[in-house]
């Protein structure tokens, strides 16, 4: 019997998630962790086994899919989570590139060439197994895009309604791509303007006509705004409704942007803008213009892809809107240097746009031939980027997976974590989890900790002369000091407030201290 | 007057003798006047040796002469139509005729009078009633000479007592469970009344977590009955392109080989849009012999008949007048004209429907490319007056939505299509062996065809529509919009009498579809004051009373059912804009959550009348509109 060709690409999409969970957790193993999938653990632990009320982690925690879609996978492995939920993401992205390919072109080659990308490209293989929420990102970003050039070519209400949704789980894995929508402006009006019913060709006259007479500008303002609307109001509007559960909530419109107990990139960045202003003064930094041309540098097939709708104003224009939003994203947060999800934005696009139009090309041989440069190419620069990434987290996984070795920091927090596991079951501890999450995360019983998220805490933080317990207090070497009231301050405070109060210290890391107050 | 049997002639005799406008003095009238040519008198010959009906009917409803000018020469000639609407009667000499063969000739046989029959004729000379009176009663006749419109008045309102009861009480002896006589049965009052006791005594024994679990049940349901339609409408929109049938298979249509279509037009007080419906069904392109088309007129609707009566040029419509009987409702008329219809295929208009053209065409090009068990083809619906006011462009958003992508959505689904008021074309033998409309329910239409469903047969939907007068008033807008939630609520207690048994036949699919679209509609506009009542409460006003009732995770749920609902309806409409390219109107589609608490009034009040008046037509205004342009349709 012959098997059909999406039984194969089960099988490849399945060994795919084999060897990225393998190597997932065996970088897990050696000790590589970064902050996304620490937080989306130590969240995930609270919503299955904290005590209190969880309804702001539940709800508010961002990103909200990507956190759901680590938890998902946390009943299998709760410290695992975030890494088998990037593995499996990522196959499950390479399954729904695979099929789109084999639908539309029968030569095997570029199924060979995707799978050889997503074998070996080290942003796909650190998508995979970082446990980070890159792989959502990219499923939805390519959903989105397939979509719109599918409504390019349809016409219906359909595909551009699929875009929309697709692009509201985009902007809910990652709120930076709400920006996209700006860049969407000239490609609406593009598509209003063509679809006007003028003599005139070409699209400036087009465009000099309709506004020059009344019906015509009408009707195209209506267009233009109707178009926008059915793709962008469902994102716009979630992200309205999201705020208002928010201000509901937790008394801040954006708390899932701004709060550390909400969201664990505002810390992140910070973090990096600290060290990034140390780097720049020995390291170039990014610069806003050269951006995309670091895209092209990172990805050349962006260029081919391009090319491939050399004759379409409307495609071109939608593959250029990614080079709008990391330029302006390069403006907005000057101080941080984007990471390589964006940068992996272009392969994706760049592979979609194969998909869609590799079959019309005539010369096939001299096309299979650069494109095969181009991957190889692509597969060294991918390295390179990696490795020298301004950001510690990618630089890490570089290291990790070459050397073999582990970060200070997750050390760090690993070796609190053990010694708190180890305390009776009773013992509580006062943890901030703005930062100490790192810590918490590997925490066995996560009731032992008070939190912010719990109505004890701040009763807790007021009087711990009533608390008996432990606090873990944040020393000066640590990295992120600033962002915790849980301090040697905190202690001076309370030192001064209740003299009495008998403060042991228990156990000591460079980063963290632990104290017991005994009343 | 000719005397005609007592010669004794053979039946070819007869013939020429029957032979319509040949012998006819009262055609030789109409010639010598200018009113018809010889040209019109042989068709009018041969459309009557068709349909079997008297000359004089088809030359006056096949538009070969207006009344006016047929009264004219009459009375040229010195005949007197009299009033006869309240002449004396006989029933012994009313029993020996049939309603069929009085409005076939246009006369009728009234008492027996110093030796003869008085009988009142549209034609005086048409020989074959004539000797019908001579054979049946054996007197001679006594001729009154009045107005068809009056003899069929007189002849409905005498003779179709037999027929008006068949079409109320048919369904109802043939398939009981059908029919929406009976609003509740009595295990559906149990359950309703259990399920009310069981809330009162959860509110008194624990008011919190009652309310707790009514409230998350009721906006969960509220924001997956909107998913629900978001998904139908998705599904609807995939296909937006596709053309179920083609101009060219249109083209190739004979029309030789056309079937009768009946066209039936329910009308009460439309005299203002007569004019109107003569012109749009003028500009229908089907060949005009094979056009039955019926003009159902209630028996005290005298403003609609002289409309009728007033025209100065000729109709195409048979005036069928039917007798006063309870329900007075329009599934009651359109089950009456099925009596007289002699159609292969069927379909209603309002008054002041202009459909497309070619709708008759491709609907039968469609039926003749389905598989047998299709036995209802339904058209889109939509508005010529949309920017009249926000009533019609709302209107009109929700009609594009519902027709152009849920109708669809359902039809790929599988799932049963509850069609719209106007425009479904039926099969006729298939429509009266379902038992046709149920003159109970007030959404006879949407109760039709779930009955399909569940009889085993299925409904398309084509890419032809009807352009309507979209409700400018808003008092108008409740009356229409109270009538069809109330007859939402009747189709559905209808429909699940037996809830096991409504699933065998149109399947778990299908009965999930009915509920969430037929059911579930008119629960969601009861709940949805309620909902924003309680959001309005606690986000705006911010009353503790609330906070005290509903615990934090309660309410992000019903914060997020609530407000995502709403956003889903608004994109929904927007969807609608699309298709038709009303670009103009996608603002307007925020306006939906407004456009919703207008429909909780007229779901309540709907409520409200489905427990103390079930059946109660409420009349929608037509010709309210003071758009009157064809042309804007076709934009």
């Amino acid at each position: 019997m012959k098997l059909s060709k999406s039984y194969y690409l089960v099988i490849i999409t399945f060994i795919l998630a084999v060897y990225y969970i393998f190597v997932g957790v065996y970088l897990n193993k050696l000790g590589y962790s970064n902050y996304e999938s620490l937080f989306y653990i130590e969240k995930g632990k609270i919503i299955s086994h904290g005590l209190g009320n969880k309804l702001r982690v539940m709800g508010l925690t961002s990103p909200l899919l990507p956190f759901y879609g680590s938890y998902l996978f946390s009943f299998f492995n709760p410290i695992l989570a975030p890494v088998l939920a990037s593995a499996v993401g990522t196959a499950l992205l390479f399954y729904i590139m695979a099929s789109s390919m084999v639908k539309r072109n029968k030569d095997n080659f570029y199924l060979f060439l995707l799978v050889i990308l997503f074998t070996l490209h080290p942003g796909l293989i650190y998508t995979a197994c970082s446990g980070k929420s890159i792989y959502m990102v990219l499923i939805f970003f390519f959903l989105f895009f397939l979509n719109m050039l599918r409504f390019y070519n349809s016409n219906t209400t359909y595909h551009i309604s699929i875009a929309s949704i697709f692009f509201v789980m985009l902007v809910f894995s990652d709120y930076k791509c709400i920006w996209l929508a700006l860049f969407f402006i000239p490609l609406v009006l593009s598509i209003a303007i063509h679809s006007l019913n003028l003599s005139e060709k070409e699209s400036v006259f087009r465009l000099h006509l309709s506004f020059n007479n009344p019906s015509l500008r009408r009707k195209l303002v209506n267009k233009t705004f109707s178009i926008y609307s059915i793709i962008f109001i469902l994102p716009i509007a979630s992200i309205a409704i999201y705020k208002v559960l928010n201000l509901t909530h937790a008394d801040d419109l954006n708390y899932f942007l701004e709060s550390p107990y909400a969201t664990w990139n505002i810390i992140a960045d910070k973090f990096e803008y600290s060290l990034t202003s140390v780097a720049s003064r020995y390291a170039i930094p990014e610069i806003s213009v050269l951006v995309s041309l670091k895209a092209i540098v990172f990805c050349p097939m962006i260029i081919l892809a391009i090319y491939l709708f050399k004759q379409n104003t409307y495609q071109i224009l939608t593959l250029l809107t990614p080079f709008g939003l990391i330029e302006f994203l390069k403006v907005k947060y000057d101080g941080v240097n984007l990471v390589y999800e964006y940068y992996l934005l272009f392969l994706i696009l760049a592979l979609l746009c194969i998909i869609f139009r590799v079959r019309f090309i005539r010369n096939q041989r001299a096309l299979k031939l650069g494109l095969a440069i181009v991957v190889a190419v692509q597969l060294y620069i991918g390295f390179i980027f990696l490795s020298k990434s301004y950001i510690p987290e990618e630089n890490n996984f570089a290291n990790v997976l070459l050397h073999r070795t582990s970060n200070k920091i997750g050390e760090q927090n690993r070796e609190m974590s053990d010694y708190i596991n180890t305390l009776p079951e009773s013992d509580k501890i006062l943890v901030d989890d703005a930062i100490a999450y790192p810590v918490a995360c590997y925490v066995k019983d996560i009731s032992k900790l008070t939190m912010p998220y719990q109505a004890s805490y701040l009763s807790a933080i007021e009087a711990p002369e009533k608390y008996n317990g432990y606090v873990l207090i944040a020393n000066e070497s640590n990295p992120m000091l600033g962002y915790t009231q849980l301090t040697d301050f905190y202690l001076d405070g309370i030192r001064r407030k209740n003299p009495k109060l008998n403060i042991y210290k228990i156990y000591v890391t460079d980063y963290w201290t632990l104290y017991r107050m005994i009343d | 007057m000719r005397n005609t049997l007592k010669e004794g002639l053979t039946a070819t005799d007869t013939d020429e003798i029957y032979s319509g406008t040949k012998n006819s003095s009262i055609f030789r009238l109409l010639m010598q006047d200018g009113f018809l040519t010889e040209q019109d008198c042989i068709k009018i010959d041969a459309y009557s040796a068709k349909i079997g009906s008297s000359a004089i009917k088809i030359a006056l409803t096949f538009g070969f002469i207006s009344r006016k000018n047929y009264e004219r020469s009459l009375t040229n000639a010195g005949y007197v139509l009299e009033q006869i609407r309240e002449e004396a009667y006989d029933e012994e000499v009313l029993n020996k005729i049939d309603l069929k063969f009085a409005d076939e000739r246009l006369a009728i046989p009234l008492r027996a009078e110093n030796n003869r029959i008085v009988t009142i004729m549209a034609d005086p000379d048409d020989q074959l009633f004539i000797d019908f009176i001579r054979l049946t009663y054996n007197m001679e006749p006594s001729i009154i000479v009045a107005s068809d419109l009056d003899i069929t008045w007189l002849s409905h309102k005498l003779l179709g007592q037999k027929y008006v009861k068949s079409a109320v009480f048919e369904l109802l002896n043939s398939d009981k469970g059908s029919s929406a006589l009976t609003t509740f049965t009595s295990k559906q009052l149990i359950f309703i009344f259990s399920l009310i006791g069981i809330i009162a005594a959860g509110l008194v024994l624990n008011f919190k977590v009652t309310s707790i679990i009514l409230n998350v049940f009721l906006s969960t349901f509220f924001l997956l009955t909107i998913t629900f339609k978001l998904f139908l409408s998705l599904v609807g929109s995939k296909f937006e392109l596709y053309q179920a049938v083609t101009k060219s298979e249109i083209k190739n249509i004979v029309d030789d080989e056309l079937p009768v279509y009946t066209i039936q037009l329910p009308v009460y007080k439309e005299d203002k849009l007569i004019k109107k419906l003569i012109w749009n069904l003028q500009s229908l392109d089907y060949p005009r012999d094979r056009l039955d088309i019926k003009l159902l007129i209630e028996e005290d609707d005298d403003q609609t008949l002289n409309a009728v009566r007033n025209l100065d040029f000729p109709a195409i419509f048979e005036v069928i007048v039917v007798p006063f009987h309870m329900p007075k409702t329009k599934p009651k008329a359109c089950n009456y004209g099925l009596h007289f219809s002699r159609g292969q295929y069927l379909t209603i208009y309002d008054a002041e429907d202009i459909p497309d053209t070619d709708q008759l065409k491709k609907v039968v090009a469609m039926f003749n490319k389905l598989p047998e068990e299709y036995i209802c083809v339904q058209c889109a619906l939509n508005y010529f007056n949309r920017n009249e006011n926000f009533l019609t462009r709302m209107f009109t958003l929700e009609y594009s939505y519902w027709f152009d992508y849920v109708l669809p959505g359902l039809d790929t689904l599988d799932i049963p299509i509850p069609l719209g008021g106007t425009s479904n074309h039926f099969k006729m033998a298939s429509l009266i062996e379902l038992g046709a409309w149920d003159p109970f329910n007030v959404t006879e239409d949407a109760d039709l065809g779930v009955r399909a469903y569940a009889k085993g047969h299925k409904i398309a939907v084509i890419n032809s529509t009807t352009y309507e007068e979209a409700n400018n008033d808003f008092s108008n807008w409740i009356r229409q919009r109270s009538r069809w939630i109330k007859g939402y609520m009747q189709t559905y207690l209808v429909h699940m009498r037996d809830p096991i048994g409504l699933i065998r036949k149109i399947g778990f699919k299908g009965f999930l579809g009915f509920n969430f679209f037929v059911g579930a509609t008119p629960i969601m506009f009861l709940i949805n004051p309620i909902l924003i009542l309680i959001f309005i409460g606690y986000v705006v006003f911010d009353l503790g009373i609330i906070r005290t009732i509903f615990p934090d995770w309660v309410l992000f749920i019903s914060i997020f059912n609530l407000m995502v609902g709403n956003i889903l309806m608004i994109y929904v409409n927007m969807m609608a804009v699309f298709k038709r390219r009303y670009y103009e109107l996608i603002l307007f589609a925020i306006a939906n959550p407004l456009y919703w608490l207008m429909h909780s009034i007229a779901a309540y009040k709907g409520l409200y009348q489905l427990i103390v008046n079930p059946f109660y037509w409420e009349k929608t205004n037509h010709g309210l509109s003071k758009v009157n342009n064809q042309n804007n349709a076709a934009k």
